[in-house]
């Protein structure tokens, strides 16, 4: 399955995800340490919510309250494609500034 | 802490918090929550209200539902314990077992209190049992200890309350019972009774309750439990029934009983009688409407959502 409306904060918590079940607080911190950005709660839980409903991510049974998130496989394969666009992309751009 | 979150998540809408409510607040009790948290979960709960994205609340909230409905007939059936307790302390004295002999329709009514009470017991039991133990075996396979202590509760506080009334019979007042009714000591004591009693009855059912949310039973064995919990309120209305159809009889039967001081603590018959059934009369309502509810929801699989 595609990632659709493919937004930032959905491809942080997939990242997030790939490195291993986080719940959303750690997915917070995770993010901001890897990528710099910060998400808010309202932001973050509104991103799993899309991923969950697209199956790109799976609730765990929860640990005192708080409920771990793991990425499934549709959403390690959309994780990648979407990463491998931006590599293209990257490198795309990179390659026009160097012959600049 | 826990207020402002429990503020914040309340402008979500109803799907989404049975859905994501208990972590969203556990995430936001983690750690502080700045302006800029404040704004950005308002800005999600507008989001959410205006493109519903929950996945699994038609499950998730059937299971919810039908757990709850388990529950809440479990709790209200407690309720009638506690007031069929009362009943049979107070019909236990000669005068109401010699109105039961003489009157065929007191008879009734307090055979029908009795075999209500054993179906209600027998089918919370077949209801309960086989849902406690799915707890503690999804429990023990995730090496949790704290469902099996939970879950001990009944045992515990039961065999408190036993020991309790031993020592006191036995021990601290053995001639209890042989004093008079209103004498400080034998009110004492037997609001203690009543005390020890209606703890271990609380703790008991909220060991089960706080086990059974816990653990996360899946539906399948709930939507069995929904039956066994059916059958209990309908059990439980007939116990209502019948202990209002003697009191009513007994007015008629024998009126100065009825009017007389023979109600537990020698307080007024009548006054003891409508006591009971009044809380006999909100126990069964709220298991009926639980064990309806619960029927209802027990086949419904998908919410639509769009994202």
């Amino acid at each position: 399955m595609g990632l659709g409306r493919f937004s930032d904060p959905a491809l942080f918590v997939l990242m997030s995800l790939a490195g291993g079940e986080k719940h959303g607080y750690a997915m917070i911190e995770d993010i901001e340490e890897t990528c710099g950005a910060r998400p808010g709660p309202g932001t973050l839980y509104g991103a799993i919510a899309r991923l969950e409903r697209r199956g790109l991510v799976e609730p765990l049974a929860s640990e005192e309250r708080r409920r771990p998130y793991r990425l499934t496989a549709a959403g390690a394969s959309a994780l990648e494609r979407r990463l491998r666009e931006l590599e293209g992309l990257a490198n795309a751009g990179l390659g026009r500034l160097a012959t600049a | 802490m826990r207020g402002l979150a429990d503020r914040l998540v309340r402008l979500y809408p109803r799907a989404w918090r049975e859905r994501y409510e208990e972590e969203f607040v556990a995430m936001l009790e983690q750690g502080p929550v700045s302006t800029k948290d404040v704004f950005d979960v308002a800005l999600g709960a507008a989001d959410a209200w205006l493109r519903p994205q929950v996945v699994y609340v038609g499950r998730l909230a059937m299971v919810s539902r039908m757990r709850g409905s388990v529950l809440t007939v479990m709790w209200a059936w407690v309720g009638l314990v506690v007031a069929g307790v009362g009943f049979r302390k107070m019909t236990e004295y000669d005068d109401f077992v010699r109105v039961a002999q003489d009157s065929a329709l007191v008879g009734v009514a307090f055979d029908a209190v009795v075999v209500g009470a054993v179906v209600a017991l027998a089918a919370v039991t077949v209801g309960c049992v086989p849902v406690a133990f799915v707890a503690l075996r999804k429990a023990l396979a995730e090496g949790r200890k704290d469902v099996p202590l939970l879950l001990c509760m009944p045992l515990i506080f039961g065999a408190g309350f036993l020991g309790y009334t031993m020592v006191l019979l036995k021990v601290i007042f053995p001639s209890l019972g042989r004093v008079a009714v209103h004498s400080s000591a034998n009110v004492t004591l037997f609001l203690s009774l009543v005390g020890a009693f209606l703890l271990a009855a609380l703790a008991s059912a909220g060991g089960v309750t706080a086990a059974v949310r816990r653990a996360e039973v899946g539906g399948r064995i709930l939507r069995f439990a929904l039956y066994p919990a059916a059958i209990a309120a309908a059990a439980m209305t007939v116990v209502l029934v019948g202990t209002t159809v003697w009191g009513v009889t007994l007015r008629a039967q024998a009126p100065a009983l009825f009017a007389g001081d023979e109600g537990i603590l020698a307080t007024p018959t009548y006054v003891t009688w409508l006591a009971i059934v009044a809380v006999m009369a909100v126990s069964t309502a709220v298991a009926v409407v639980a064990s309806i509810r619960g029927l209802r929801s027990r086949n419904v699989r998908h919410v639509s959502s769009r994202l």
